[in-house]
């Protein structure tokens, strides 16, 4: 096949953005229609060139078809919607309904979250798995900062063994996610702002454990509506079929959540912070799509 | 006056059934069928084609299927199915009522 046509449907791989095996049948598909076509035009008098070039014409702009493509296999089913807002239900469910202070719920939780986590990763990443992914990482960010807190003769087993792995593993994650497709990350890393805002808000400023705790009780229902709106931003966005769409709810959901915890909690958060706060947001929903150039770049 | 490639637009799902209903056909088999039935009237943007049909079989209007053809060269096939064949025949009503509609307001009255 002639280069010039190798690079269109390299294009059209590109700006895809599908599972490994729908991309595979997509390309496999133009390759065809592509062979046949050329194949006619040459047998009607054109140069190999030239009948690649009036091909390409016929096909139209690659980042066009394959963004119609997308927008074809996007759309996810109430089912798949359901499924993928589903972790934040439960979080919501867990705060509303109190059971954040029962050892045996939040383990329940974490086994559920890391086995769908799991079952996602090895059944082809579909859209619904990069919830479920976010939050079982919260596990090995939350062991990172207590083995902070060890005495200071073992925080040496924290910087050394435990740090780099975590963050080597958090790294791997993020790549094969954004290789994926960077609207997945921005998807996984959704509640990050949402948390960090909560745990300024929450942060009592004798830092005792029992303030804390009181604090969460306190404002838990408010933390559980935050988590339910999430799961109605993700549900949302497994409907949609434009990108541009989910850009936008993704961005929205998170300037409503922000605005929610300073609503709820009063003050505690002040103007500076939740100004900070919305820009970390932009930048964890929005910087994904940075790396993934970066990442294509580095991988061609 | 309603551009042709408007009209393209609005009809492909209905035209693209209408081809795949007579039998199964690939892609490209399908732009040449619909180019000869239509004397050259409708020309498919191609590029386009591959969504309007991925889009039919998302919806369950249709089914692809890889097929080697006898030169060893591999197509993907798509064959309508019964929702698909159900849509046709709602969407081939309402184009009929449409047209005898619009040819009884159309057509010059004889003087």
């Amino acid at each position: 096949m002639l280069t010039v046509l190798s690079h269109y449907l390299d294009s059209v791989k590109e700006n895809l953005r599908l599972d490994h095996s729908s991309q595979r049948e997509v390309i496999q598909e133009l390759e065809a229609h592509i062979e046949d076509e050329v194949q006619d035009l040459r047998e009607s008098g054109l140069s190999e060139e030239e009948a690649a070039s009036t091909c390409l014409t016929l096909l139209g702009s690659a980042k066009m078809v394959a963004r119609q493509i997308y927008e074809a296999h996007s759309q996810g089913s109430w089912t798949q919607a359901l499924l993928a807002a589903t972790p934040h239900l439960l979080f919501a469910l867990l705060f509303v309904l109190n059971w954040w202070q029962g050892v045996g719920w939040l383990l329940g939780m974490l086994a559920l979250v890391l086995v769908m986590a799991v079952y996602g990763w090895w059944r082809g990443k579909p859209a619904w798995l990069f919830p479920w992914l976010g939050y079982s990482l919260v596990p090995v960010v939350a062991a990172a900062l207590l083995l902070l807190y060890l005495p200071r003769s073992w925080s040496w087993v924290a910087i050394l063994f435990y740090l780099p792995l975590a963050l080597w593993l958090l790294y791997a994650i993020t790549v094969q996610t954004i290789k994926r497709d960077w609207l997945y990350t921005s998807l996984m890393l959704l509640p990050v702002p949402t948390i960090v805002g909560w745990f300024l808000a929450i942060e009592p400023i004798n830092q005792l454990p029992e303030d804390w705790l009181q604090r969460m009780q306190d404002f838990a229902p408010w933390i559980g509506l935050t988590f339910l709106a999430l799961g109605v931003t993700v549900a949302t966005f497994i409907r949609l079929r434009k990108r541009w769409l989910r850009v936008s709810v993704l961005v929205v959901s998170g300037l409503i959540t922000l605005t929610m915890v300073a609503y709820y909690t009063e003050g505690r958060l002040s103007i500076t912070a939740f100004l900070i706060l919305m820009v970390v947001m932009l930048l964890v929903l929005l910087s994904p799509s940075l790396v993934e150039r970066t990442v294509r770049h580095s991988g061609r | 006056m309603i551009k042709k490639n408007e009209l393209i637009k609005g009809n492909t799902d209905a035209l693209l059934l209408c081809v795949i209903a007579r039998q199964p056909m690939y892609g490209y088999q399908i732009i040449k069928e619909l180019d000869s039935r239509s004397q050259g009237y409708f020309k498919f943007k191609e590029g386009t084609l591959y969504p309007a049909l991925h889009r039919l079989e998302k919806g369950g209007l249709a089914r692809g299927e890889w097929r080697t053809l006898p030169n060893g060269r591999q197509r993907r096939y798509y064959h309508i199915t019964e929702k698909g064949l159900n849509v046709l025949v709602a969407k081939r009503g309402q184009w009929l009522d449409y047209l005898t509609a619009m040819n009884r307001i159309i057509q010059p009255v004889p003087e």
